[in-house]
């Protein structure tokens, strides 16, 4: 069994179903109906091989027809398809055999109910690429516009409307007479021609502007056509094509009335009555559509406010704090309701003249860009293993909580009380997020960036979930918890009342938790989370902390060293021995004893130590995005990013691995090899029987969920032996991640062969004892050569030692 | 397409922003009941001076109301029209009584009024010219109450110290009925408001006994027992339940299920003298349409309004002096209590119709005619959406408290981008708190150094008084440090410039080496006490 999710939904524009009830959302493969009232999915279309790029729901020809469900799309897997998406149900299949970057059918838009009769050939025009004649021509103009008969089901020949350099949006007016592109600075227009020939002669209008056109609309009942450009400014112009669409004759007329007419505002001799600018956007305009009743322009923009302006009067009203650039506004046929779409994978519904946010289609909200000084410091997801949600960082410092098996967004906790403006200098990061074993307590980090180094500000929070939603509370904020050092991790001990985090400023706390129950009308329990302890150790900066699953030792990583503790006396227990390179990833692997450490840097490892010998069992040379290891068993699975060399060649593009090991034996139980693994994540999810359907009567004992670097995920079984075999049957070609299921043992052979780079560091000896003692020299220099740290490091560890010994002399 | 709507609810991006709630609880006064506020609103006049406890209260059941009190020896006659104005003499006066006036009636029509006296004589006055047109003459102990039924305009009820109840045919001044089997003083009577021929009497025997003139033997067809000598007893409006007051309670009792007691009020300290009914708006609907309530006064100065549909008391008011009776006019726009010490309260609500039904009333003649009751309204209703801005919330609606956050200077030119005019005007409101909590807000704008840069020479002795003060503050030193080394940097030209800062270096200047000296000396000690701290550890 296999589940995908956190696609996007705004990929491309969605489209209203003709009673407003539906919303169709093209998501990469499929297109998604989601019910306009409960913001929920009800169906989805599937049968495209390629991202989905247009959806165009077949207008109703009469208001009876209104309950029809039809509808066409085009992928760029070279189809057009039409479906009755009520059922849902394919009815017809168009392949012309090119990618189709954007469709538009204007055509039906005109058709007259009585023509129902006679026949007509439905037009579509398609946004493809010119695949054949790529060797010939010159790679500049392979985007062609291209004329396309749907009732004949081919494209009509020989006709090719125009040509540009990349994909382009078609847009088409609501009155179905014309539909234009932008192309830098120009707008082209082009009147759909009547419905004679199907070779019939198409004309076309051009409009100038100085800045380069970043969308238009067209007015539904005059000729206005709006575009909005790069610098935030609103063109109008009224009258296009007055002359060249015309009549006949519309050539000699132009010259006649030049000499004449002047036309305020209009470059260039275009053909438009007059052009007038509106300036409110500060950054480019992306959104722009006339209401249904042409007397008001929608736009938006990149500071995520729709603005709403009267057209007579230029007034203007406002939707602020969206908190992310806006993408696309559809109007509805229900007149109160719209839709827009934002970047950050919303899509909120709009009650229309009142402009309230009436629902919120929620998809998994983008990784947010950090500055270069955070990078590394975790992608910041958290899994929440009971429940199968996710909790990721988002950039409005929020953390959102999606459910994986639901795929849809729960809910969103303010980190931070500030307001989001996208486009803003970011000032404030959050930096960890870190939930407890069972979910109902949750740990931030933030770090609010200093100003020419005054002001710097790091603060740890801890929340409490209400008693039974995901509404989290504020309950503690620890300002400065390490002074002014950043933290480097934040981890719950397994009881949930013990958080430790660790800093780069050389020390870890332990916070313990006094909840006093508050025995009022109802059970209300109050936390408080207090410093318990704080250790260091050589004041090395501590990168990673781990609590082992009875939680009676903590691990710490000291950069190269691992520290374990008793969590609950503060005492060192023992040290683990050396790593090459800072480990930034510690994960004690389940009930078993053992510990995973993925170090990062010029000599990245991934390395197991044993708890009961202390000592190095086994490691290899590995750049680990990320570990995660399944509560009650001792297996874990290892994101591993390949090398961009062999990535090139032996994997296709994809440029990262999953790996399932058992804790104690070095060869990889599986091995699956992903996409886009930067920033990726790993977790596993324990099974709801409700959630999950049987897979051979049987249902999985743990779930593995792996989220790519663009937050797409896919929840599958690690044991399962056929694997490889669902993912296929599920339709390939998912074009963000695939999985090329290796079923483990047998073909462990072959893989073997062909990653000679995973097995350069086969441990030569099983482990290599590590004891500290009372006499610390002795052991320093015990194990293989390979292992032995540089001599620099040694050096001081030596004196150092001696020196302990000394002051226990004095004693 | 089977989808059912969902209840629409709008929600908004902009986050609330999650804040604990406060550990002490905000006292916070109760919201005014409208019912309260529609008591509250009987605007109260005083009508002072009537000599003695004011025994009785009547109004007249034709508009405009006038209401007739009974006072010693005298019976006065008011135009609550009159009163609103101010003006608190009485309109009228009838004197000619033998003794202390006990009890007052007007006849349904409001053209005769009753009143009985202590010397044992009931006489019925034209209300106009004040002259008394009967005497009735057959008690021979003092009246202590006399009645007119509600819908019968020929025959009186009247009973007295001699414990018998006289149903009289009034034109004919005759006794119709001798009602005997009551033990002691009757000292109380009402009218069924449904039926002519029933009545009941409250006595000090403890008793409430219900009458019908058509039974033959004369014997009451019920009796319920108060348990405390009975003061008043009323009919409520609908006919099926009477009040009963007596010591310091009032008493509901379901007359058609056989004199079950409904319900027991005992709000009241002292003995509860006089109870009527009164009429409210009623809740959560309109303004128009109305409920009964049990208006009761009693010797401890209360004035409580009892919902007997709810058994509570919903309003209570205080007056300064003992209550003697209590009177509510038909129209629901006058209310009159009579005190002990000769005083009364007249309270008058404002109406819209306040002239024009009454005027029109007295001077076409016609006989009054009730308005039909508002419809309450309804969200069906086309009015319900013309209710205006200036609706009062009804009880059962939810009220959404915003609380108006109060914006500082330095808050609002922080919202309008104006940072270093923030930044000033914050230094100058000398609260360091609020001035660190600016400063990390302009750090996260990325904006400190260039409001630093853009300071003029006062504003910047300002920020380097303030840095003089605070920057050793250990709480903010990490901040403050860093700008006031900053702060030197960038604007060693101004500084060197102006001697007034200059003098503000100096400070600065005396207090971290103030600082430094105290780290040094807490270092030296630190010195001493780690070793002997880290031997006794080991121990």
């Amino acid at each position: 069994m296999m589940m995908r999710g956190g696609r996007s939904l705004v990929s491309s524009p969605p489209a209203f179903s003709n009673d407003a009830k539906k919303l169709l959302v093209c998501t990469s493969n499929t297109v998604s109906v989601f019910s306009t009232a409960t913001g929920l999915q009800i169906t989805s279309l599937e049968g495209h091989t390629a991202l989905v790029t247009s959806v165009v729901v077949v207008p109703p020809s009469s208001p009876a027809a209104k309950v029809l469900c039809y509808c066409w799309t085009a992928s760029l897997d070279g189809t057009i398809r039409y479906w009755d998406f009520s059922v849902p149900e394919l009815m017809k299949t168009i392949d012309i055999r090119v990618p189709i970057f954007n469709m538009v059918i204007p055509s039906f838009l005109d058709i007259p109910a009585e023509d129902k009769g006679k026949h007509r050939d439905l037009f579509a025009y398609v946004f493809t690429e010119d695949t054949k004649e790529t060797q010939e021509k010159t790679k500049a103009l392979r985007r062609q516009i291209r004329k396309c008969n749907l009732s004949k089901s081919r494209l009509v020949g020989r006709l090719i409307l125009g040509e540009t350099k990349k994909p382009e949006v078609l847009t088409v007016s609501p009155s179905g007479k014309f539909f234009g592109i932008r192309n830098k600075c120009k707008l082209r227009i082009w009147k759909v021609p009547d419905q004679g020939s199907e070779h019939a002669a198409v004309r076309k209008i051009t409009l100038h502007h100085t800045k380069k056109i970043t969308v238009i609309a067209f007015h539904p009942t005059q000729r206005v056509i709006a575009a909005g450009d790069v610098t935030g400014r609103i063109l109008t112009w009224r009258g296009f094509g007055n002359i060249a669409f015309a009549g006949n004759n519309g050539v000699e007329k132009q010259k006649l009335i030049n000499i004449q007419e002047d036309k305020p505002g209009v470059r260039d001799n275009d053909d438009a009555d007059s052009c007038t600018t509106w300036h409110w956007h500060s950054a480019e305009v992306n959104v722009l559509s006339f209401s249904s009743d042409g007397a008001y322009l929608y736009s938006g923009g990149k500071e995520g406010v729709l603005v709403v302006w009267q057209l007579d009067t230029g007034k203007k009203k406002f939707l602020p704090r969206i908190g992310s650039p806006l993408l696309y506004f559809i109007d509805s046929p229900d007149p109160t309701l719209s839709a827009i779409s934002c970047a950050d994978n919303q899509i909120h519904l709009l009650k229309m003249p009142s402009m309230g946010i009436l629902k919120t289609i929620s998809g998994i909200k983008t990784p947010c860009c950090c500055p270069e000084m955070c990078k590394g410091l975790g992608n910041g997801i958290a899994f929440d293993q009971t429940a199968g949600l996710v909790a990721l960082r988002t950039e409005n410092y929020c953390i959102q909580f999606y459910s994986l098996f639901d795929d849809r967004g729960i809910s969103e906790v303010q980190v931070c009380e500030r307001n989001h403006q996208p486009g803003d200098d970011v000032t404030v990061i959050v930096t960890a997020v870190a939930l407890s074993v069972d979910g109902s307590l949750m740990s931030t980090s933030e770090v609010k960036l200093a100003e020419e180094g005054i002001g710097g500000l790091v603060c740890l929070k801890f929340w409490q979930a209400g008693s039974q939603n995901k509404e989290f509370s504020l309950s503690t904020i620890v300002y400065e918890p390490h002074r002014d050092a950043g933290i480097s991790a934040v981890t719950f001990h397994p009881s949930g009342n013990m958080v430790v985090s660790s800093s780069f400023g050389g020390d870890f706390k332990i916070w313990r938790c006094n909840n006093d129950i508050i025995q009022s009308d109802q059970m209300h329990q109050n936390f408080s989370w207090t410093c318990h302890a704080v250790g260091s150790y050589k004041k090395r900066p501590m990168t990673a902390a781990a609590f082992s699953a009875d939680g009676s030792v903590l691990a710490v990583a000291a950069e190269t060293l691992i520290t374990l503790w008793n969590p609950y006396k503060n005492v060192l227990l023992a040290v683990l021995g050396d790593t090459l390179t800072p480990i930034v990833n510690l994960s004690f692997l389940g009930k078993s004893d053992n510990l995973a450490a993925a170090s990062c840097g010029s000599n990245p490892q991934l390395s197991v130590w044993s708890m009961s010998k202390l000592s190095l069992s086994w490691s290899y040379k590995l750049r680990i995005e990320a570990v995660a290891s399944a509560v009650d068993s001792s297996s874990f699975a290892a994101l591993a990013l390949l090398p961009e060399s062999s990535s090139e060649t032996t994997f296709k593009g994809r440029d990262g691995v999953i790996l399932l090991y058992n804790a104690t034996n070095p060869v990889p139980t599986a091995i699956w090899s992903v996409k886009k693994a930067m920033g990726g994540a790993l977790g596993f999810l324990q099974v709801n029987p409700s959630s999950v359907e049987e897979v051979d009567g049987k249902t999985p004992e743990v779930l593995l969920a792996y989220m790519n670097g663009d937050h797409e995920y896919v929840v599958f079984d690690p044991y399962c032996k056929d694997a490889h075999e669902v993912s296929i049957s599920q339709k390939e070609g998912l074009s963000a991640l695939e999985l090329k299921g290796q079923g483990g043992q047998y073909g462990y052979a072959s893989i073997y062969g062909e990653l000679p780079e995973f097995s350069e560091k086969r441990p030569e000896t099983p482990w290599v004892p590590s004891f500290p003692s009372e006499r610390p020299w002795e052991t320093i220099f015990s194990g293989s050569s390979h292992n032995l740290p540089p001599l620099t490091n040694l050096c001081s560890a030596f004196l150092e030692s001696l020196l302990e010994k000394r002051t226990a002399a004095v004693e | 397409m089977t989808e059912i709507r969902a209840e629409e609810e709008t929600s908004t991006i902009s986050k609330t922003f999650l804040i604990k709630p406060k550990l002490k609880s905000k006292p916070r006064t109760l919201p005014q009941t409208p019912e309260s506020k529609y008591w509250s609103s009987f605007k109260s006049t005083r009508v002072p001076n009537l000599v003695s406890s004011i025994s009785s209260l009547s109004f007249s059941p034709s508009p405009p109301h006038p209401f007739a009190a009974a006072y010693s020896a005298s019976v006065s006659l008011f135009s609550p029209l009159s009163l609103s104005d101010g003006d608190v003499s009485p309109s009228s006066t009838i004197s000619s009584f033998s003794d202390v006036v006990s009890s007052l009636s007007f006849r349904s029509d409001g053209l005769l009024l009753a009143a009985s006296d202590l010397s044992g004589l009931v006489q019925v006055f034209d209300v106009k010219t004040r002259t008394p047109l009967r005497r009735l003459r057959s008690h021979t102990r003092p009246v202590r109450f006399v009645k007119y039924p509600v819908l019968d305009k020929l025959h009186l009820l009247s009973g007295g110290d001699d414990a018998v109840v006289k149903f009289w045919d009034v034109a004919g001044e005759n006794v119709v009925l001798d009602l005997m089997g009551h033990k002691d003083y009757v000292r109380c009577a009402d009218c069924s408001p449904v039926s002519s021929d029933l009545f009941v009497t409250g006595s000090y025997d403890h008793t409430v006994k219900v009458w019908d003139v058509r039974v033959e033997n004369s014997t009451s067809i019920l009796e319920v027992n108060h348990g405390k000598p009975v003061e008043d007893v009323i009919y409520l409006p609908s006919g099926g339940l009477i009040a009963t007051a007596g010591g310091n309670s009032v008493k509901i009792w379901d007359l058609i299920g056989g004199g079950k007691i409904v319900h027991s009020m005992e709000s009241h300290n002292k003995t509860v003298t006089s109870i009527c009914v009164g009429r409210t708006r009623k809740e959560n609907c309109g303004d128009e349409s109305m409920e009964d309530r049990i208006l009761s006064v009693g010797l401890d100065g209360y004035m409580k309004v009892f919902d007997y549909g709810n058994m509570k008391v919903t309003h209570s008011m205080r007056f300064p002096a003992p209550l003697m009776s209590v009177s509510f006019s038909p129209d629901c726009k006058t209310r009159v209590i009579g005190t002990s010490n000769g005083i009364i309260f007249a309270g008058r609500r404002k109406g819209k119709e306040n002239g024009e039904s009454g005027g029109r009333g007295n001077v076409l003649g016609f006989e009054s005619i009730s308005e039909p009751e508002r419809r309450v309204l309804r969200p069906t209703y086309f009015r319900y959406f013309h209710r205006g801005q200036s609706e009062k919330p009804a009880e059962g609606d939810y009220l959404v408290m915003r609380n108006k956050i109060k914006l500082a200077e330095h808050d609002k030119l922080l919202k309008k981008f104006r940072h270093k005019d923030a930044l000033v005007s914050v230094l100058s409101k000398n609260n360091r708190e609020n001035v660190v909590a600016v400063m990390e807000e302009l750090v996260t704008r990325k904006k400190l150094l260039k409001c630093v840069s853009n300071l003029d020479t006062d504003e910047l002795g300002l920020l380097l008084m303030f840095l003089s003060k605070n920057a050793t503050m250990p709480r903010y030193s990490s901040l403050l440090m860093g700008l006031t080394k900053k702060v030197i940097e960038t604007r060693a030209e101004d500084i060197r410039s102006s001697d007034a800062l200059k003098g503000q270096i100096r400070n600065l200047k005396r207090s971290i080496e103030e600082e430094l000296r105290i780290q040094h000396s807490l270092q030296e000690i630190q010195g001493i006490i780690s070793p002997l701290l880290r031997i006794a550890g080991r121990r």
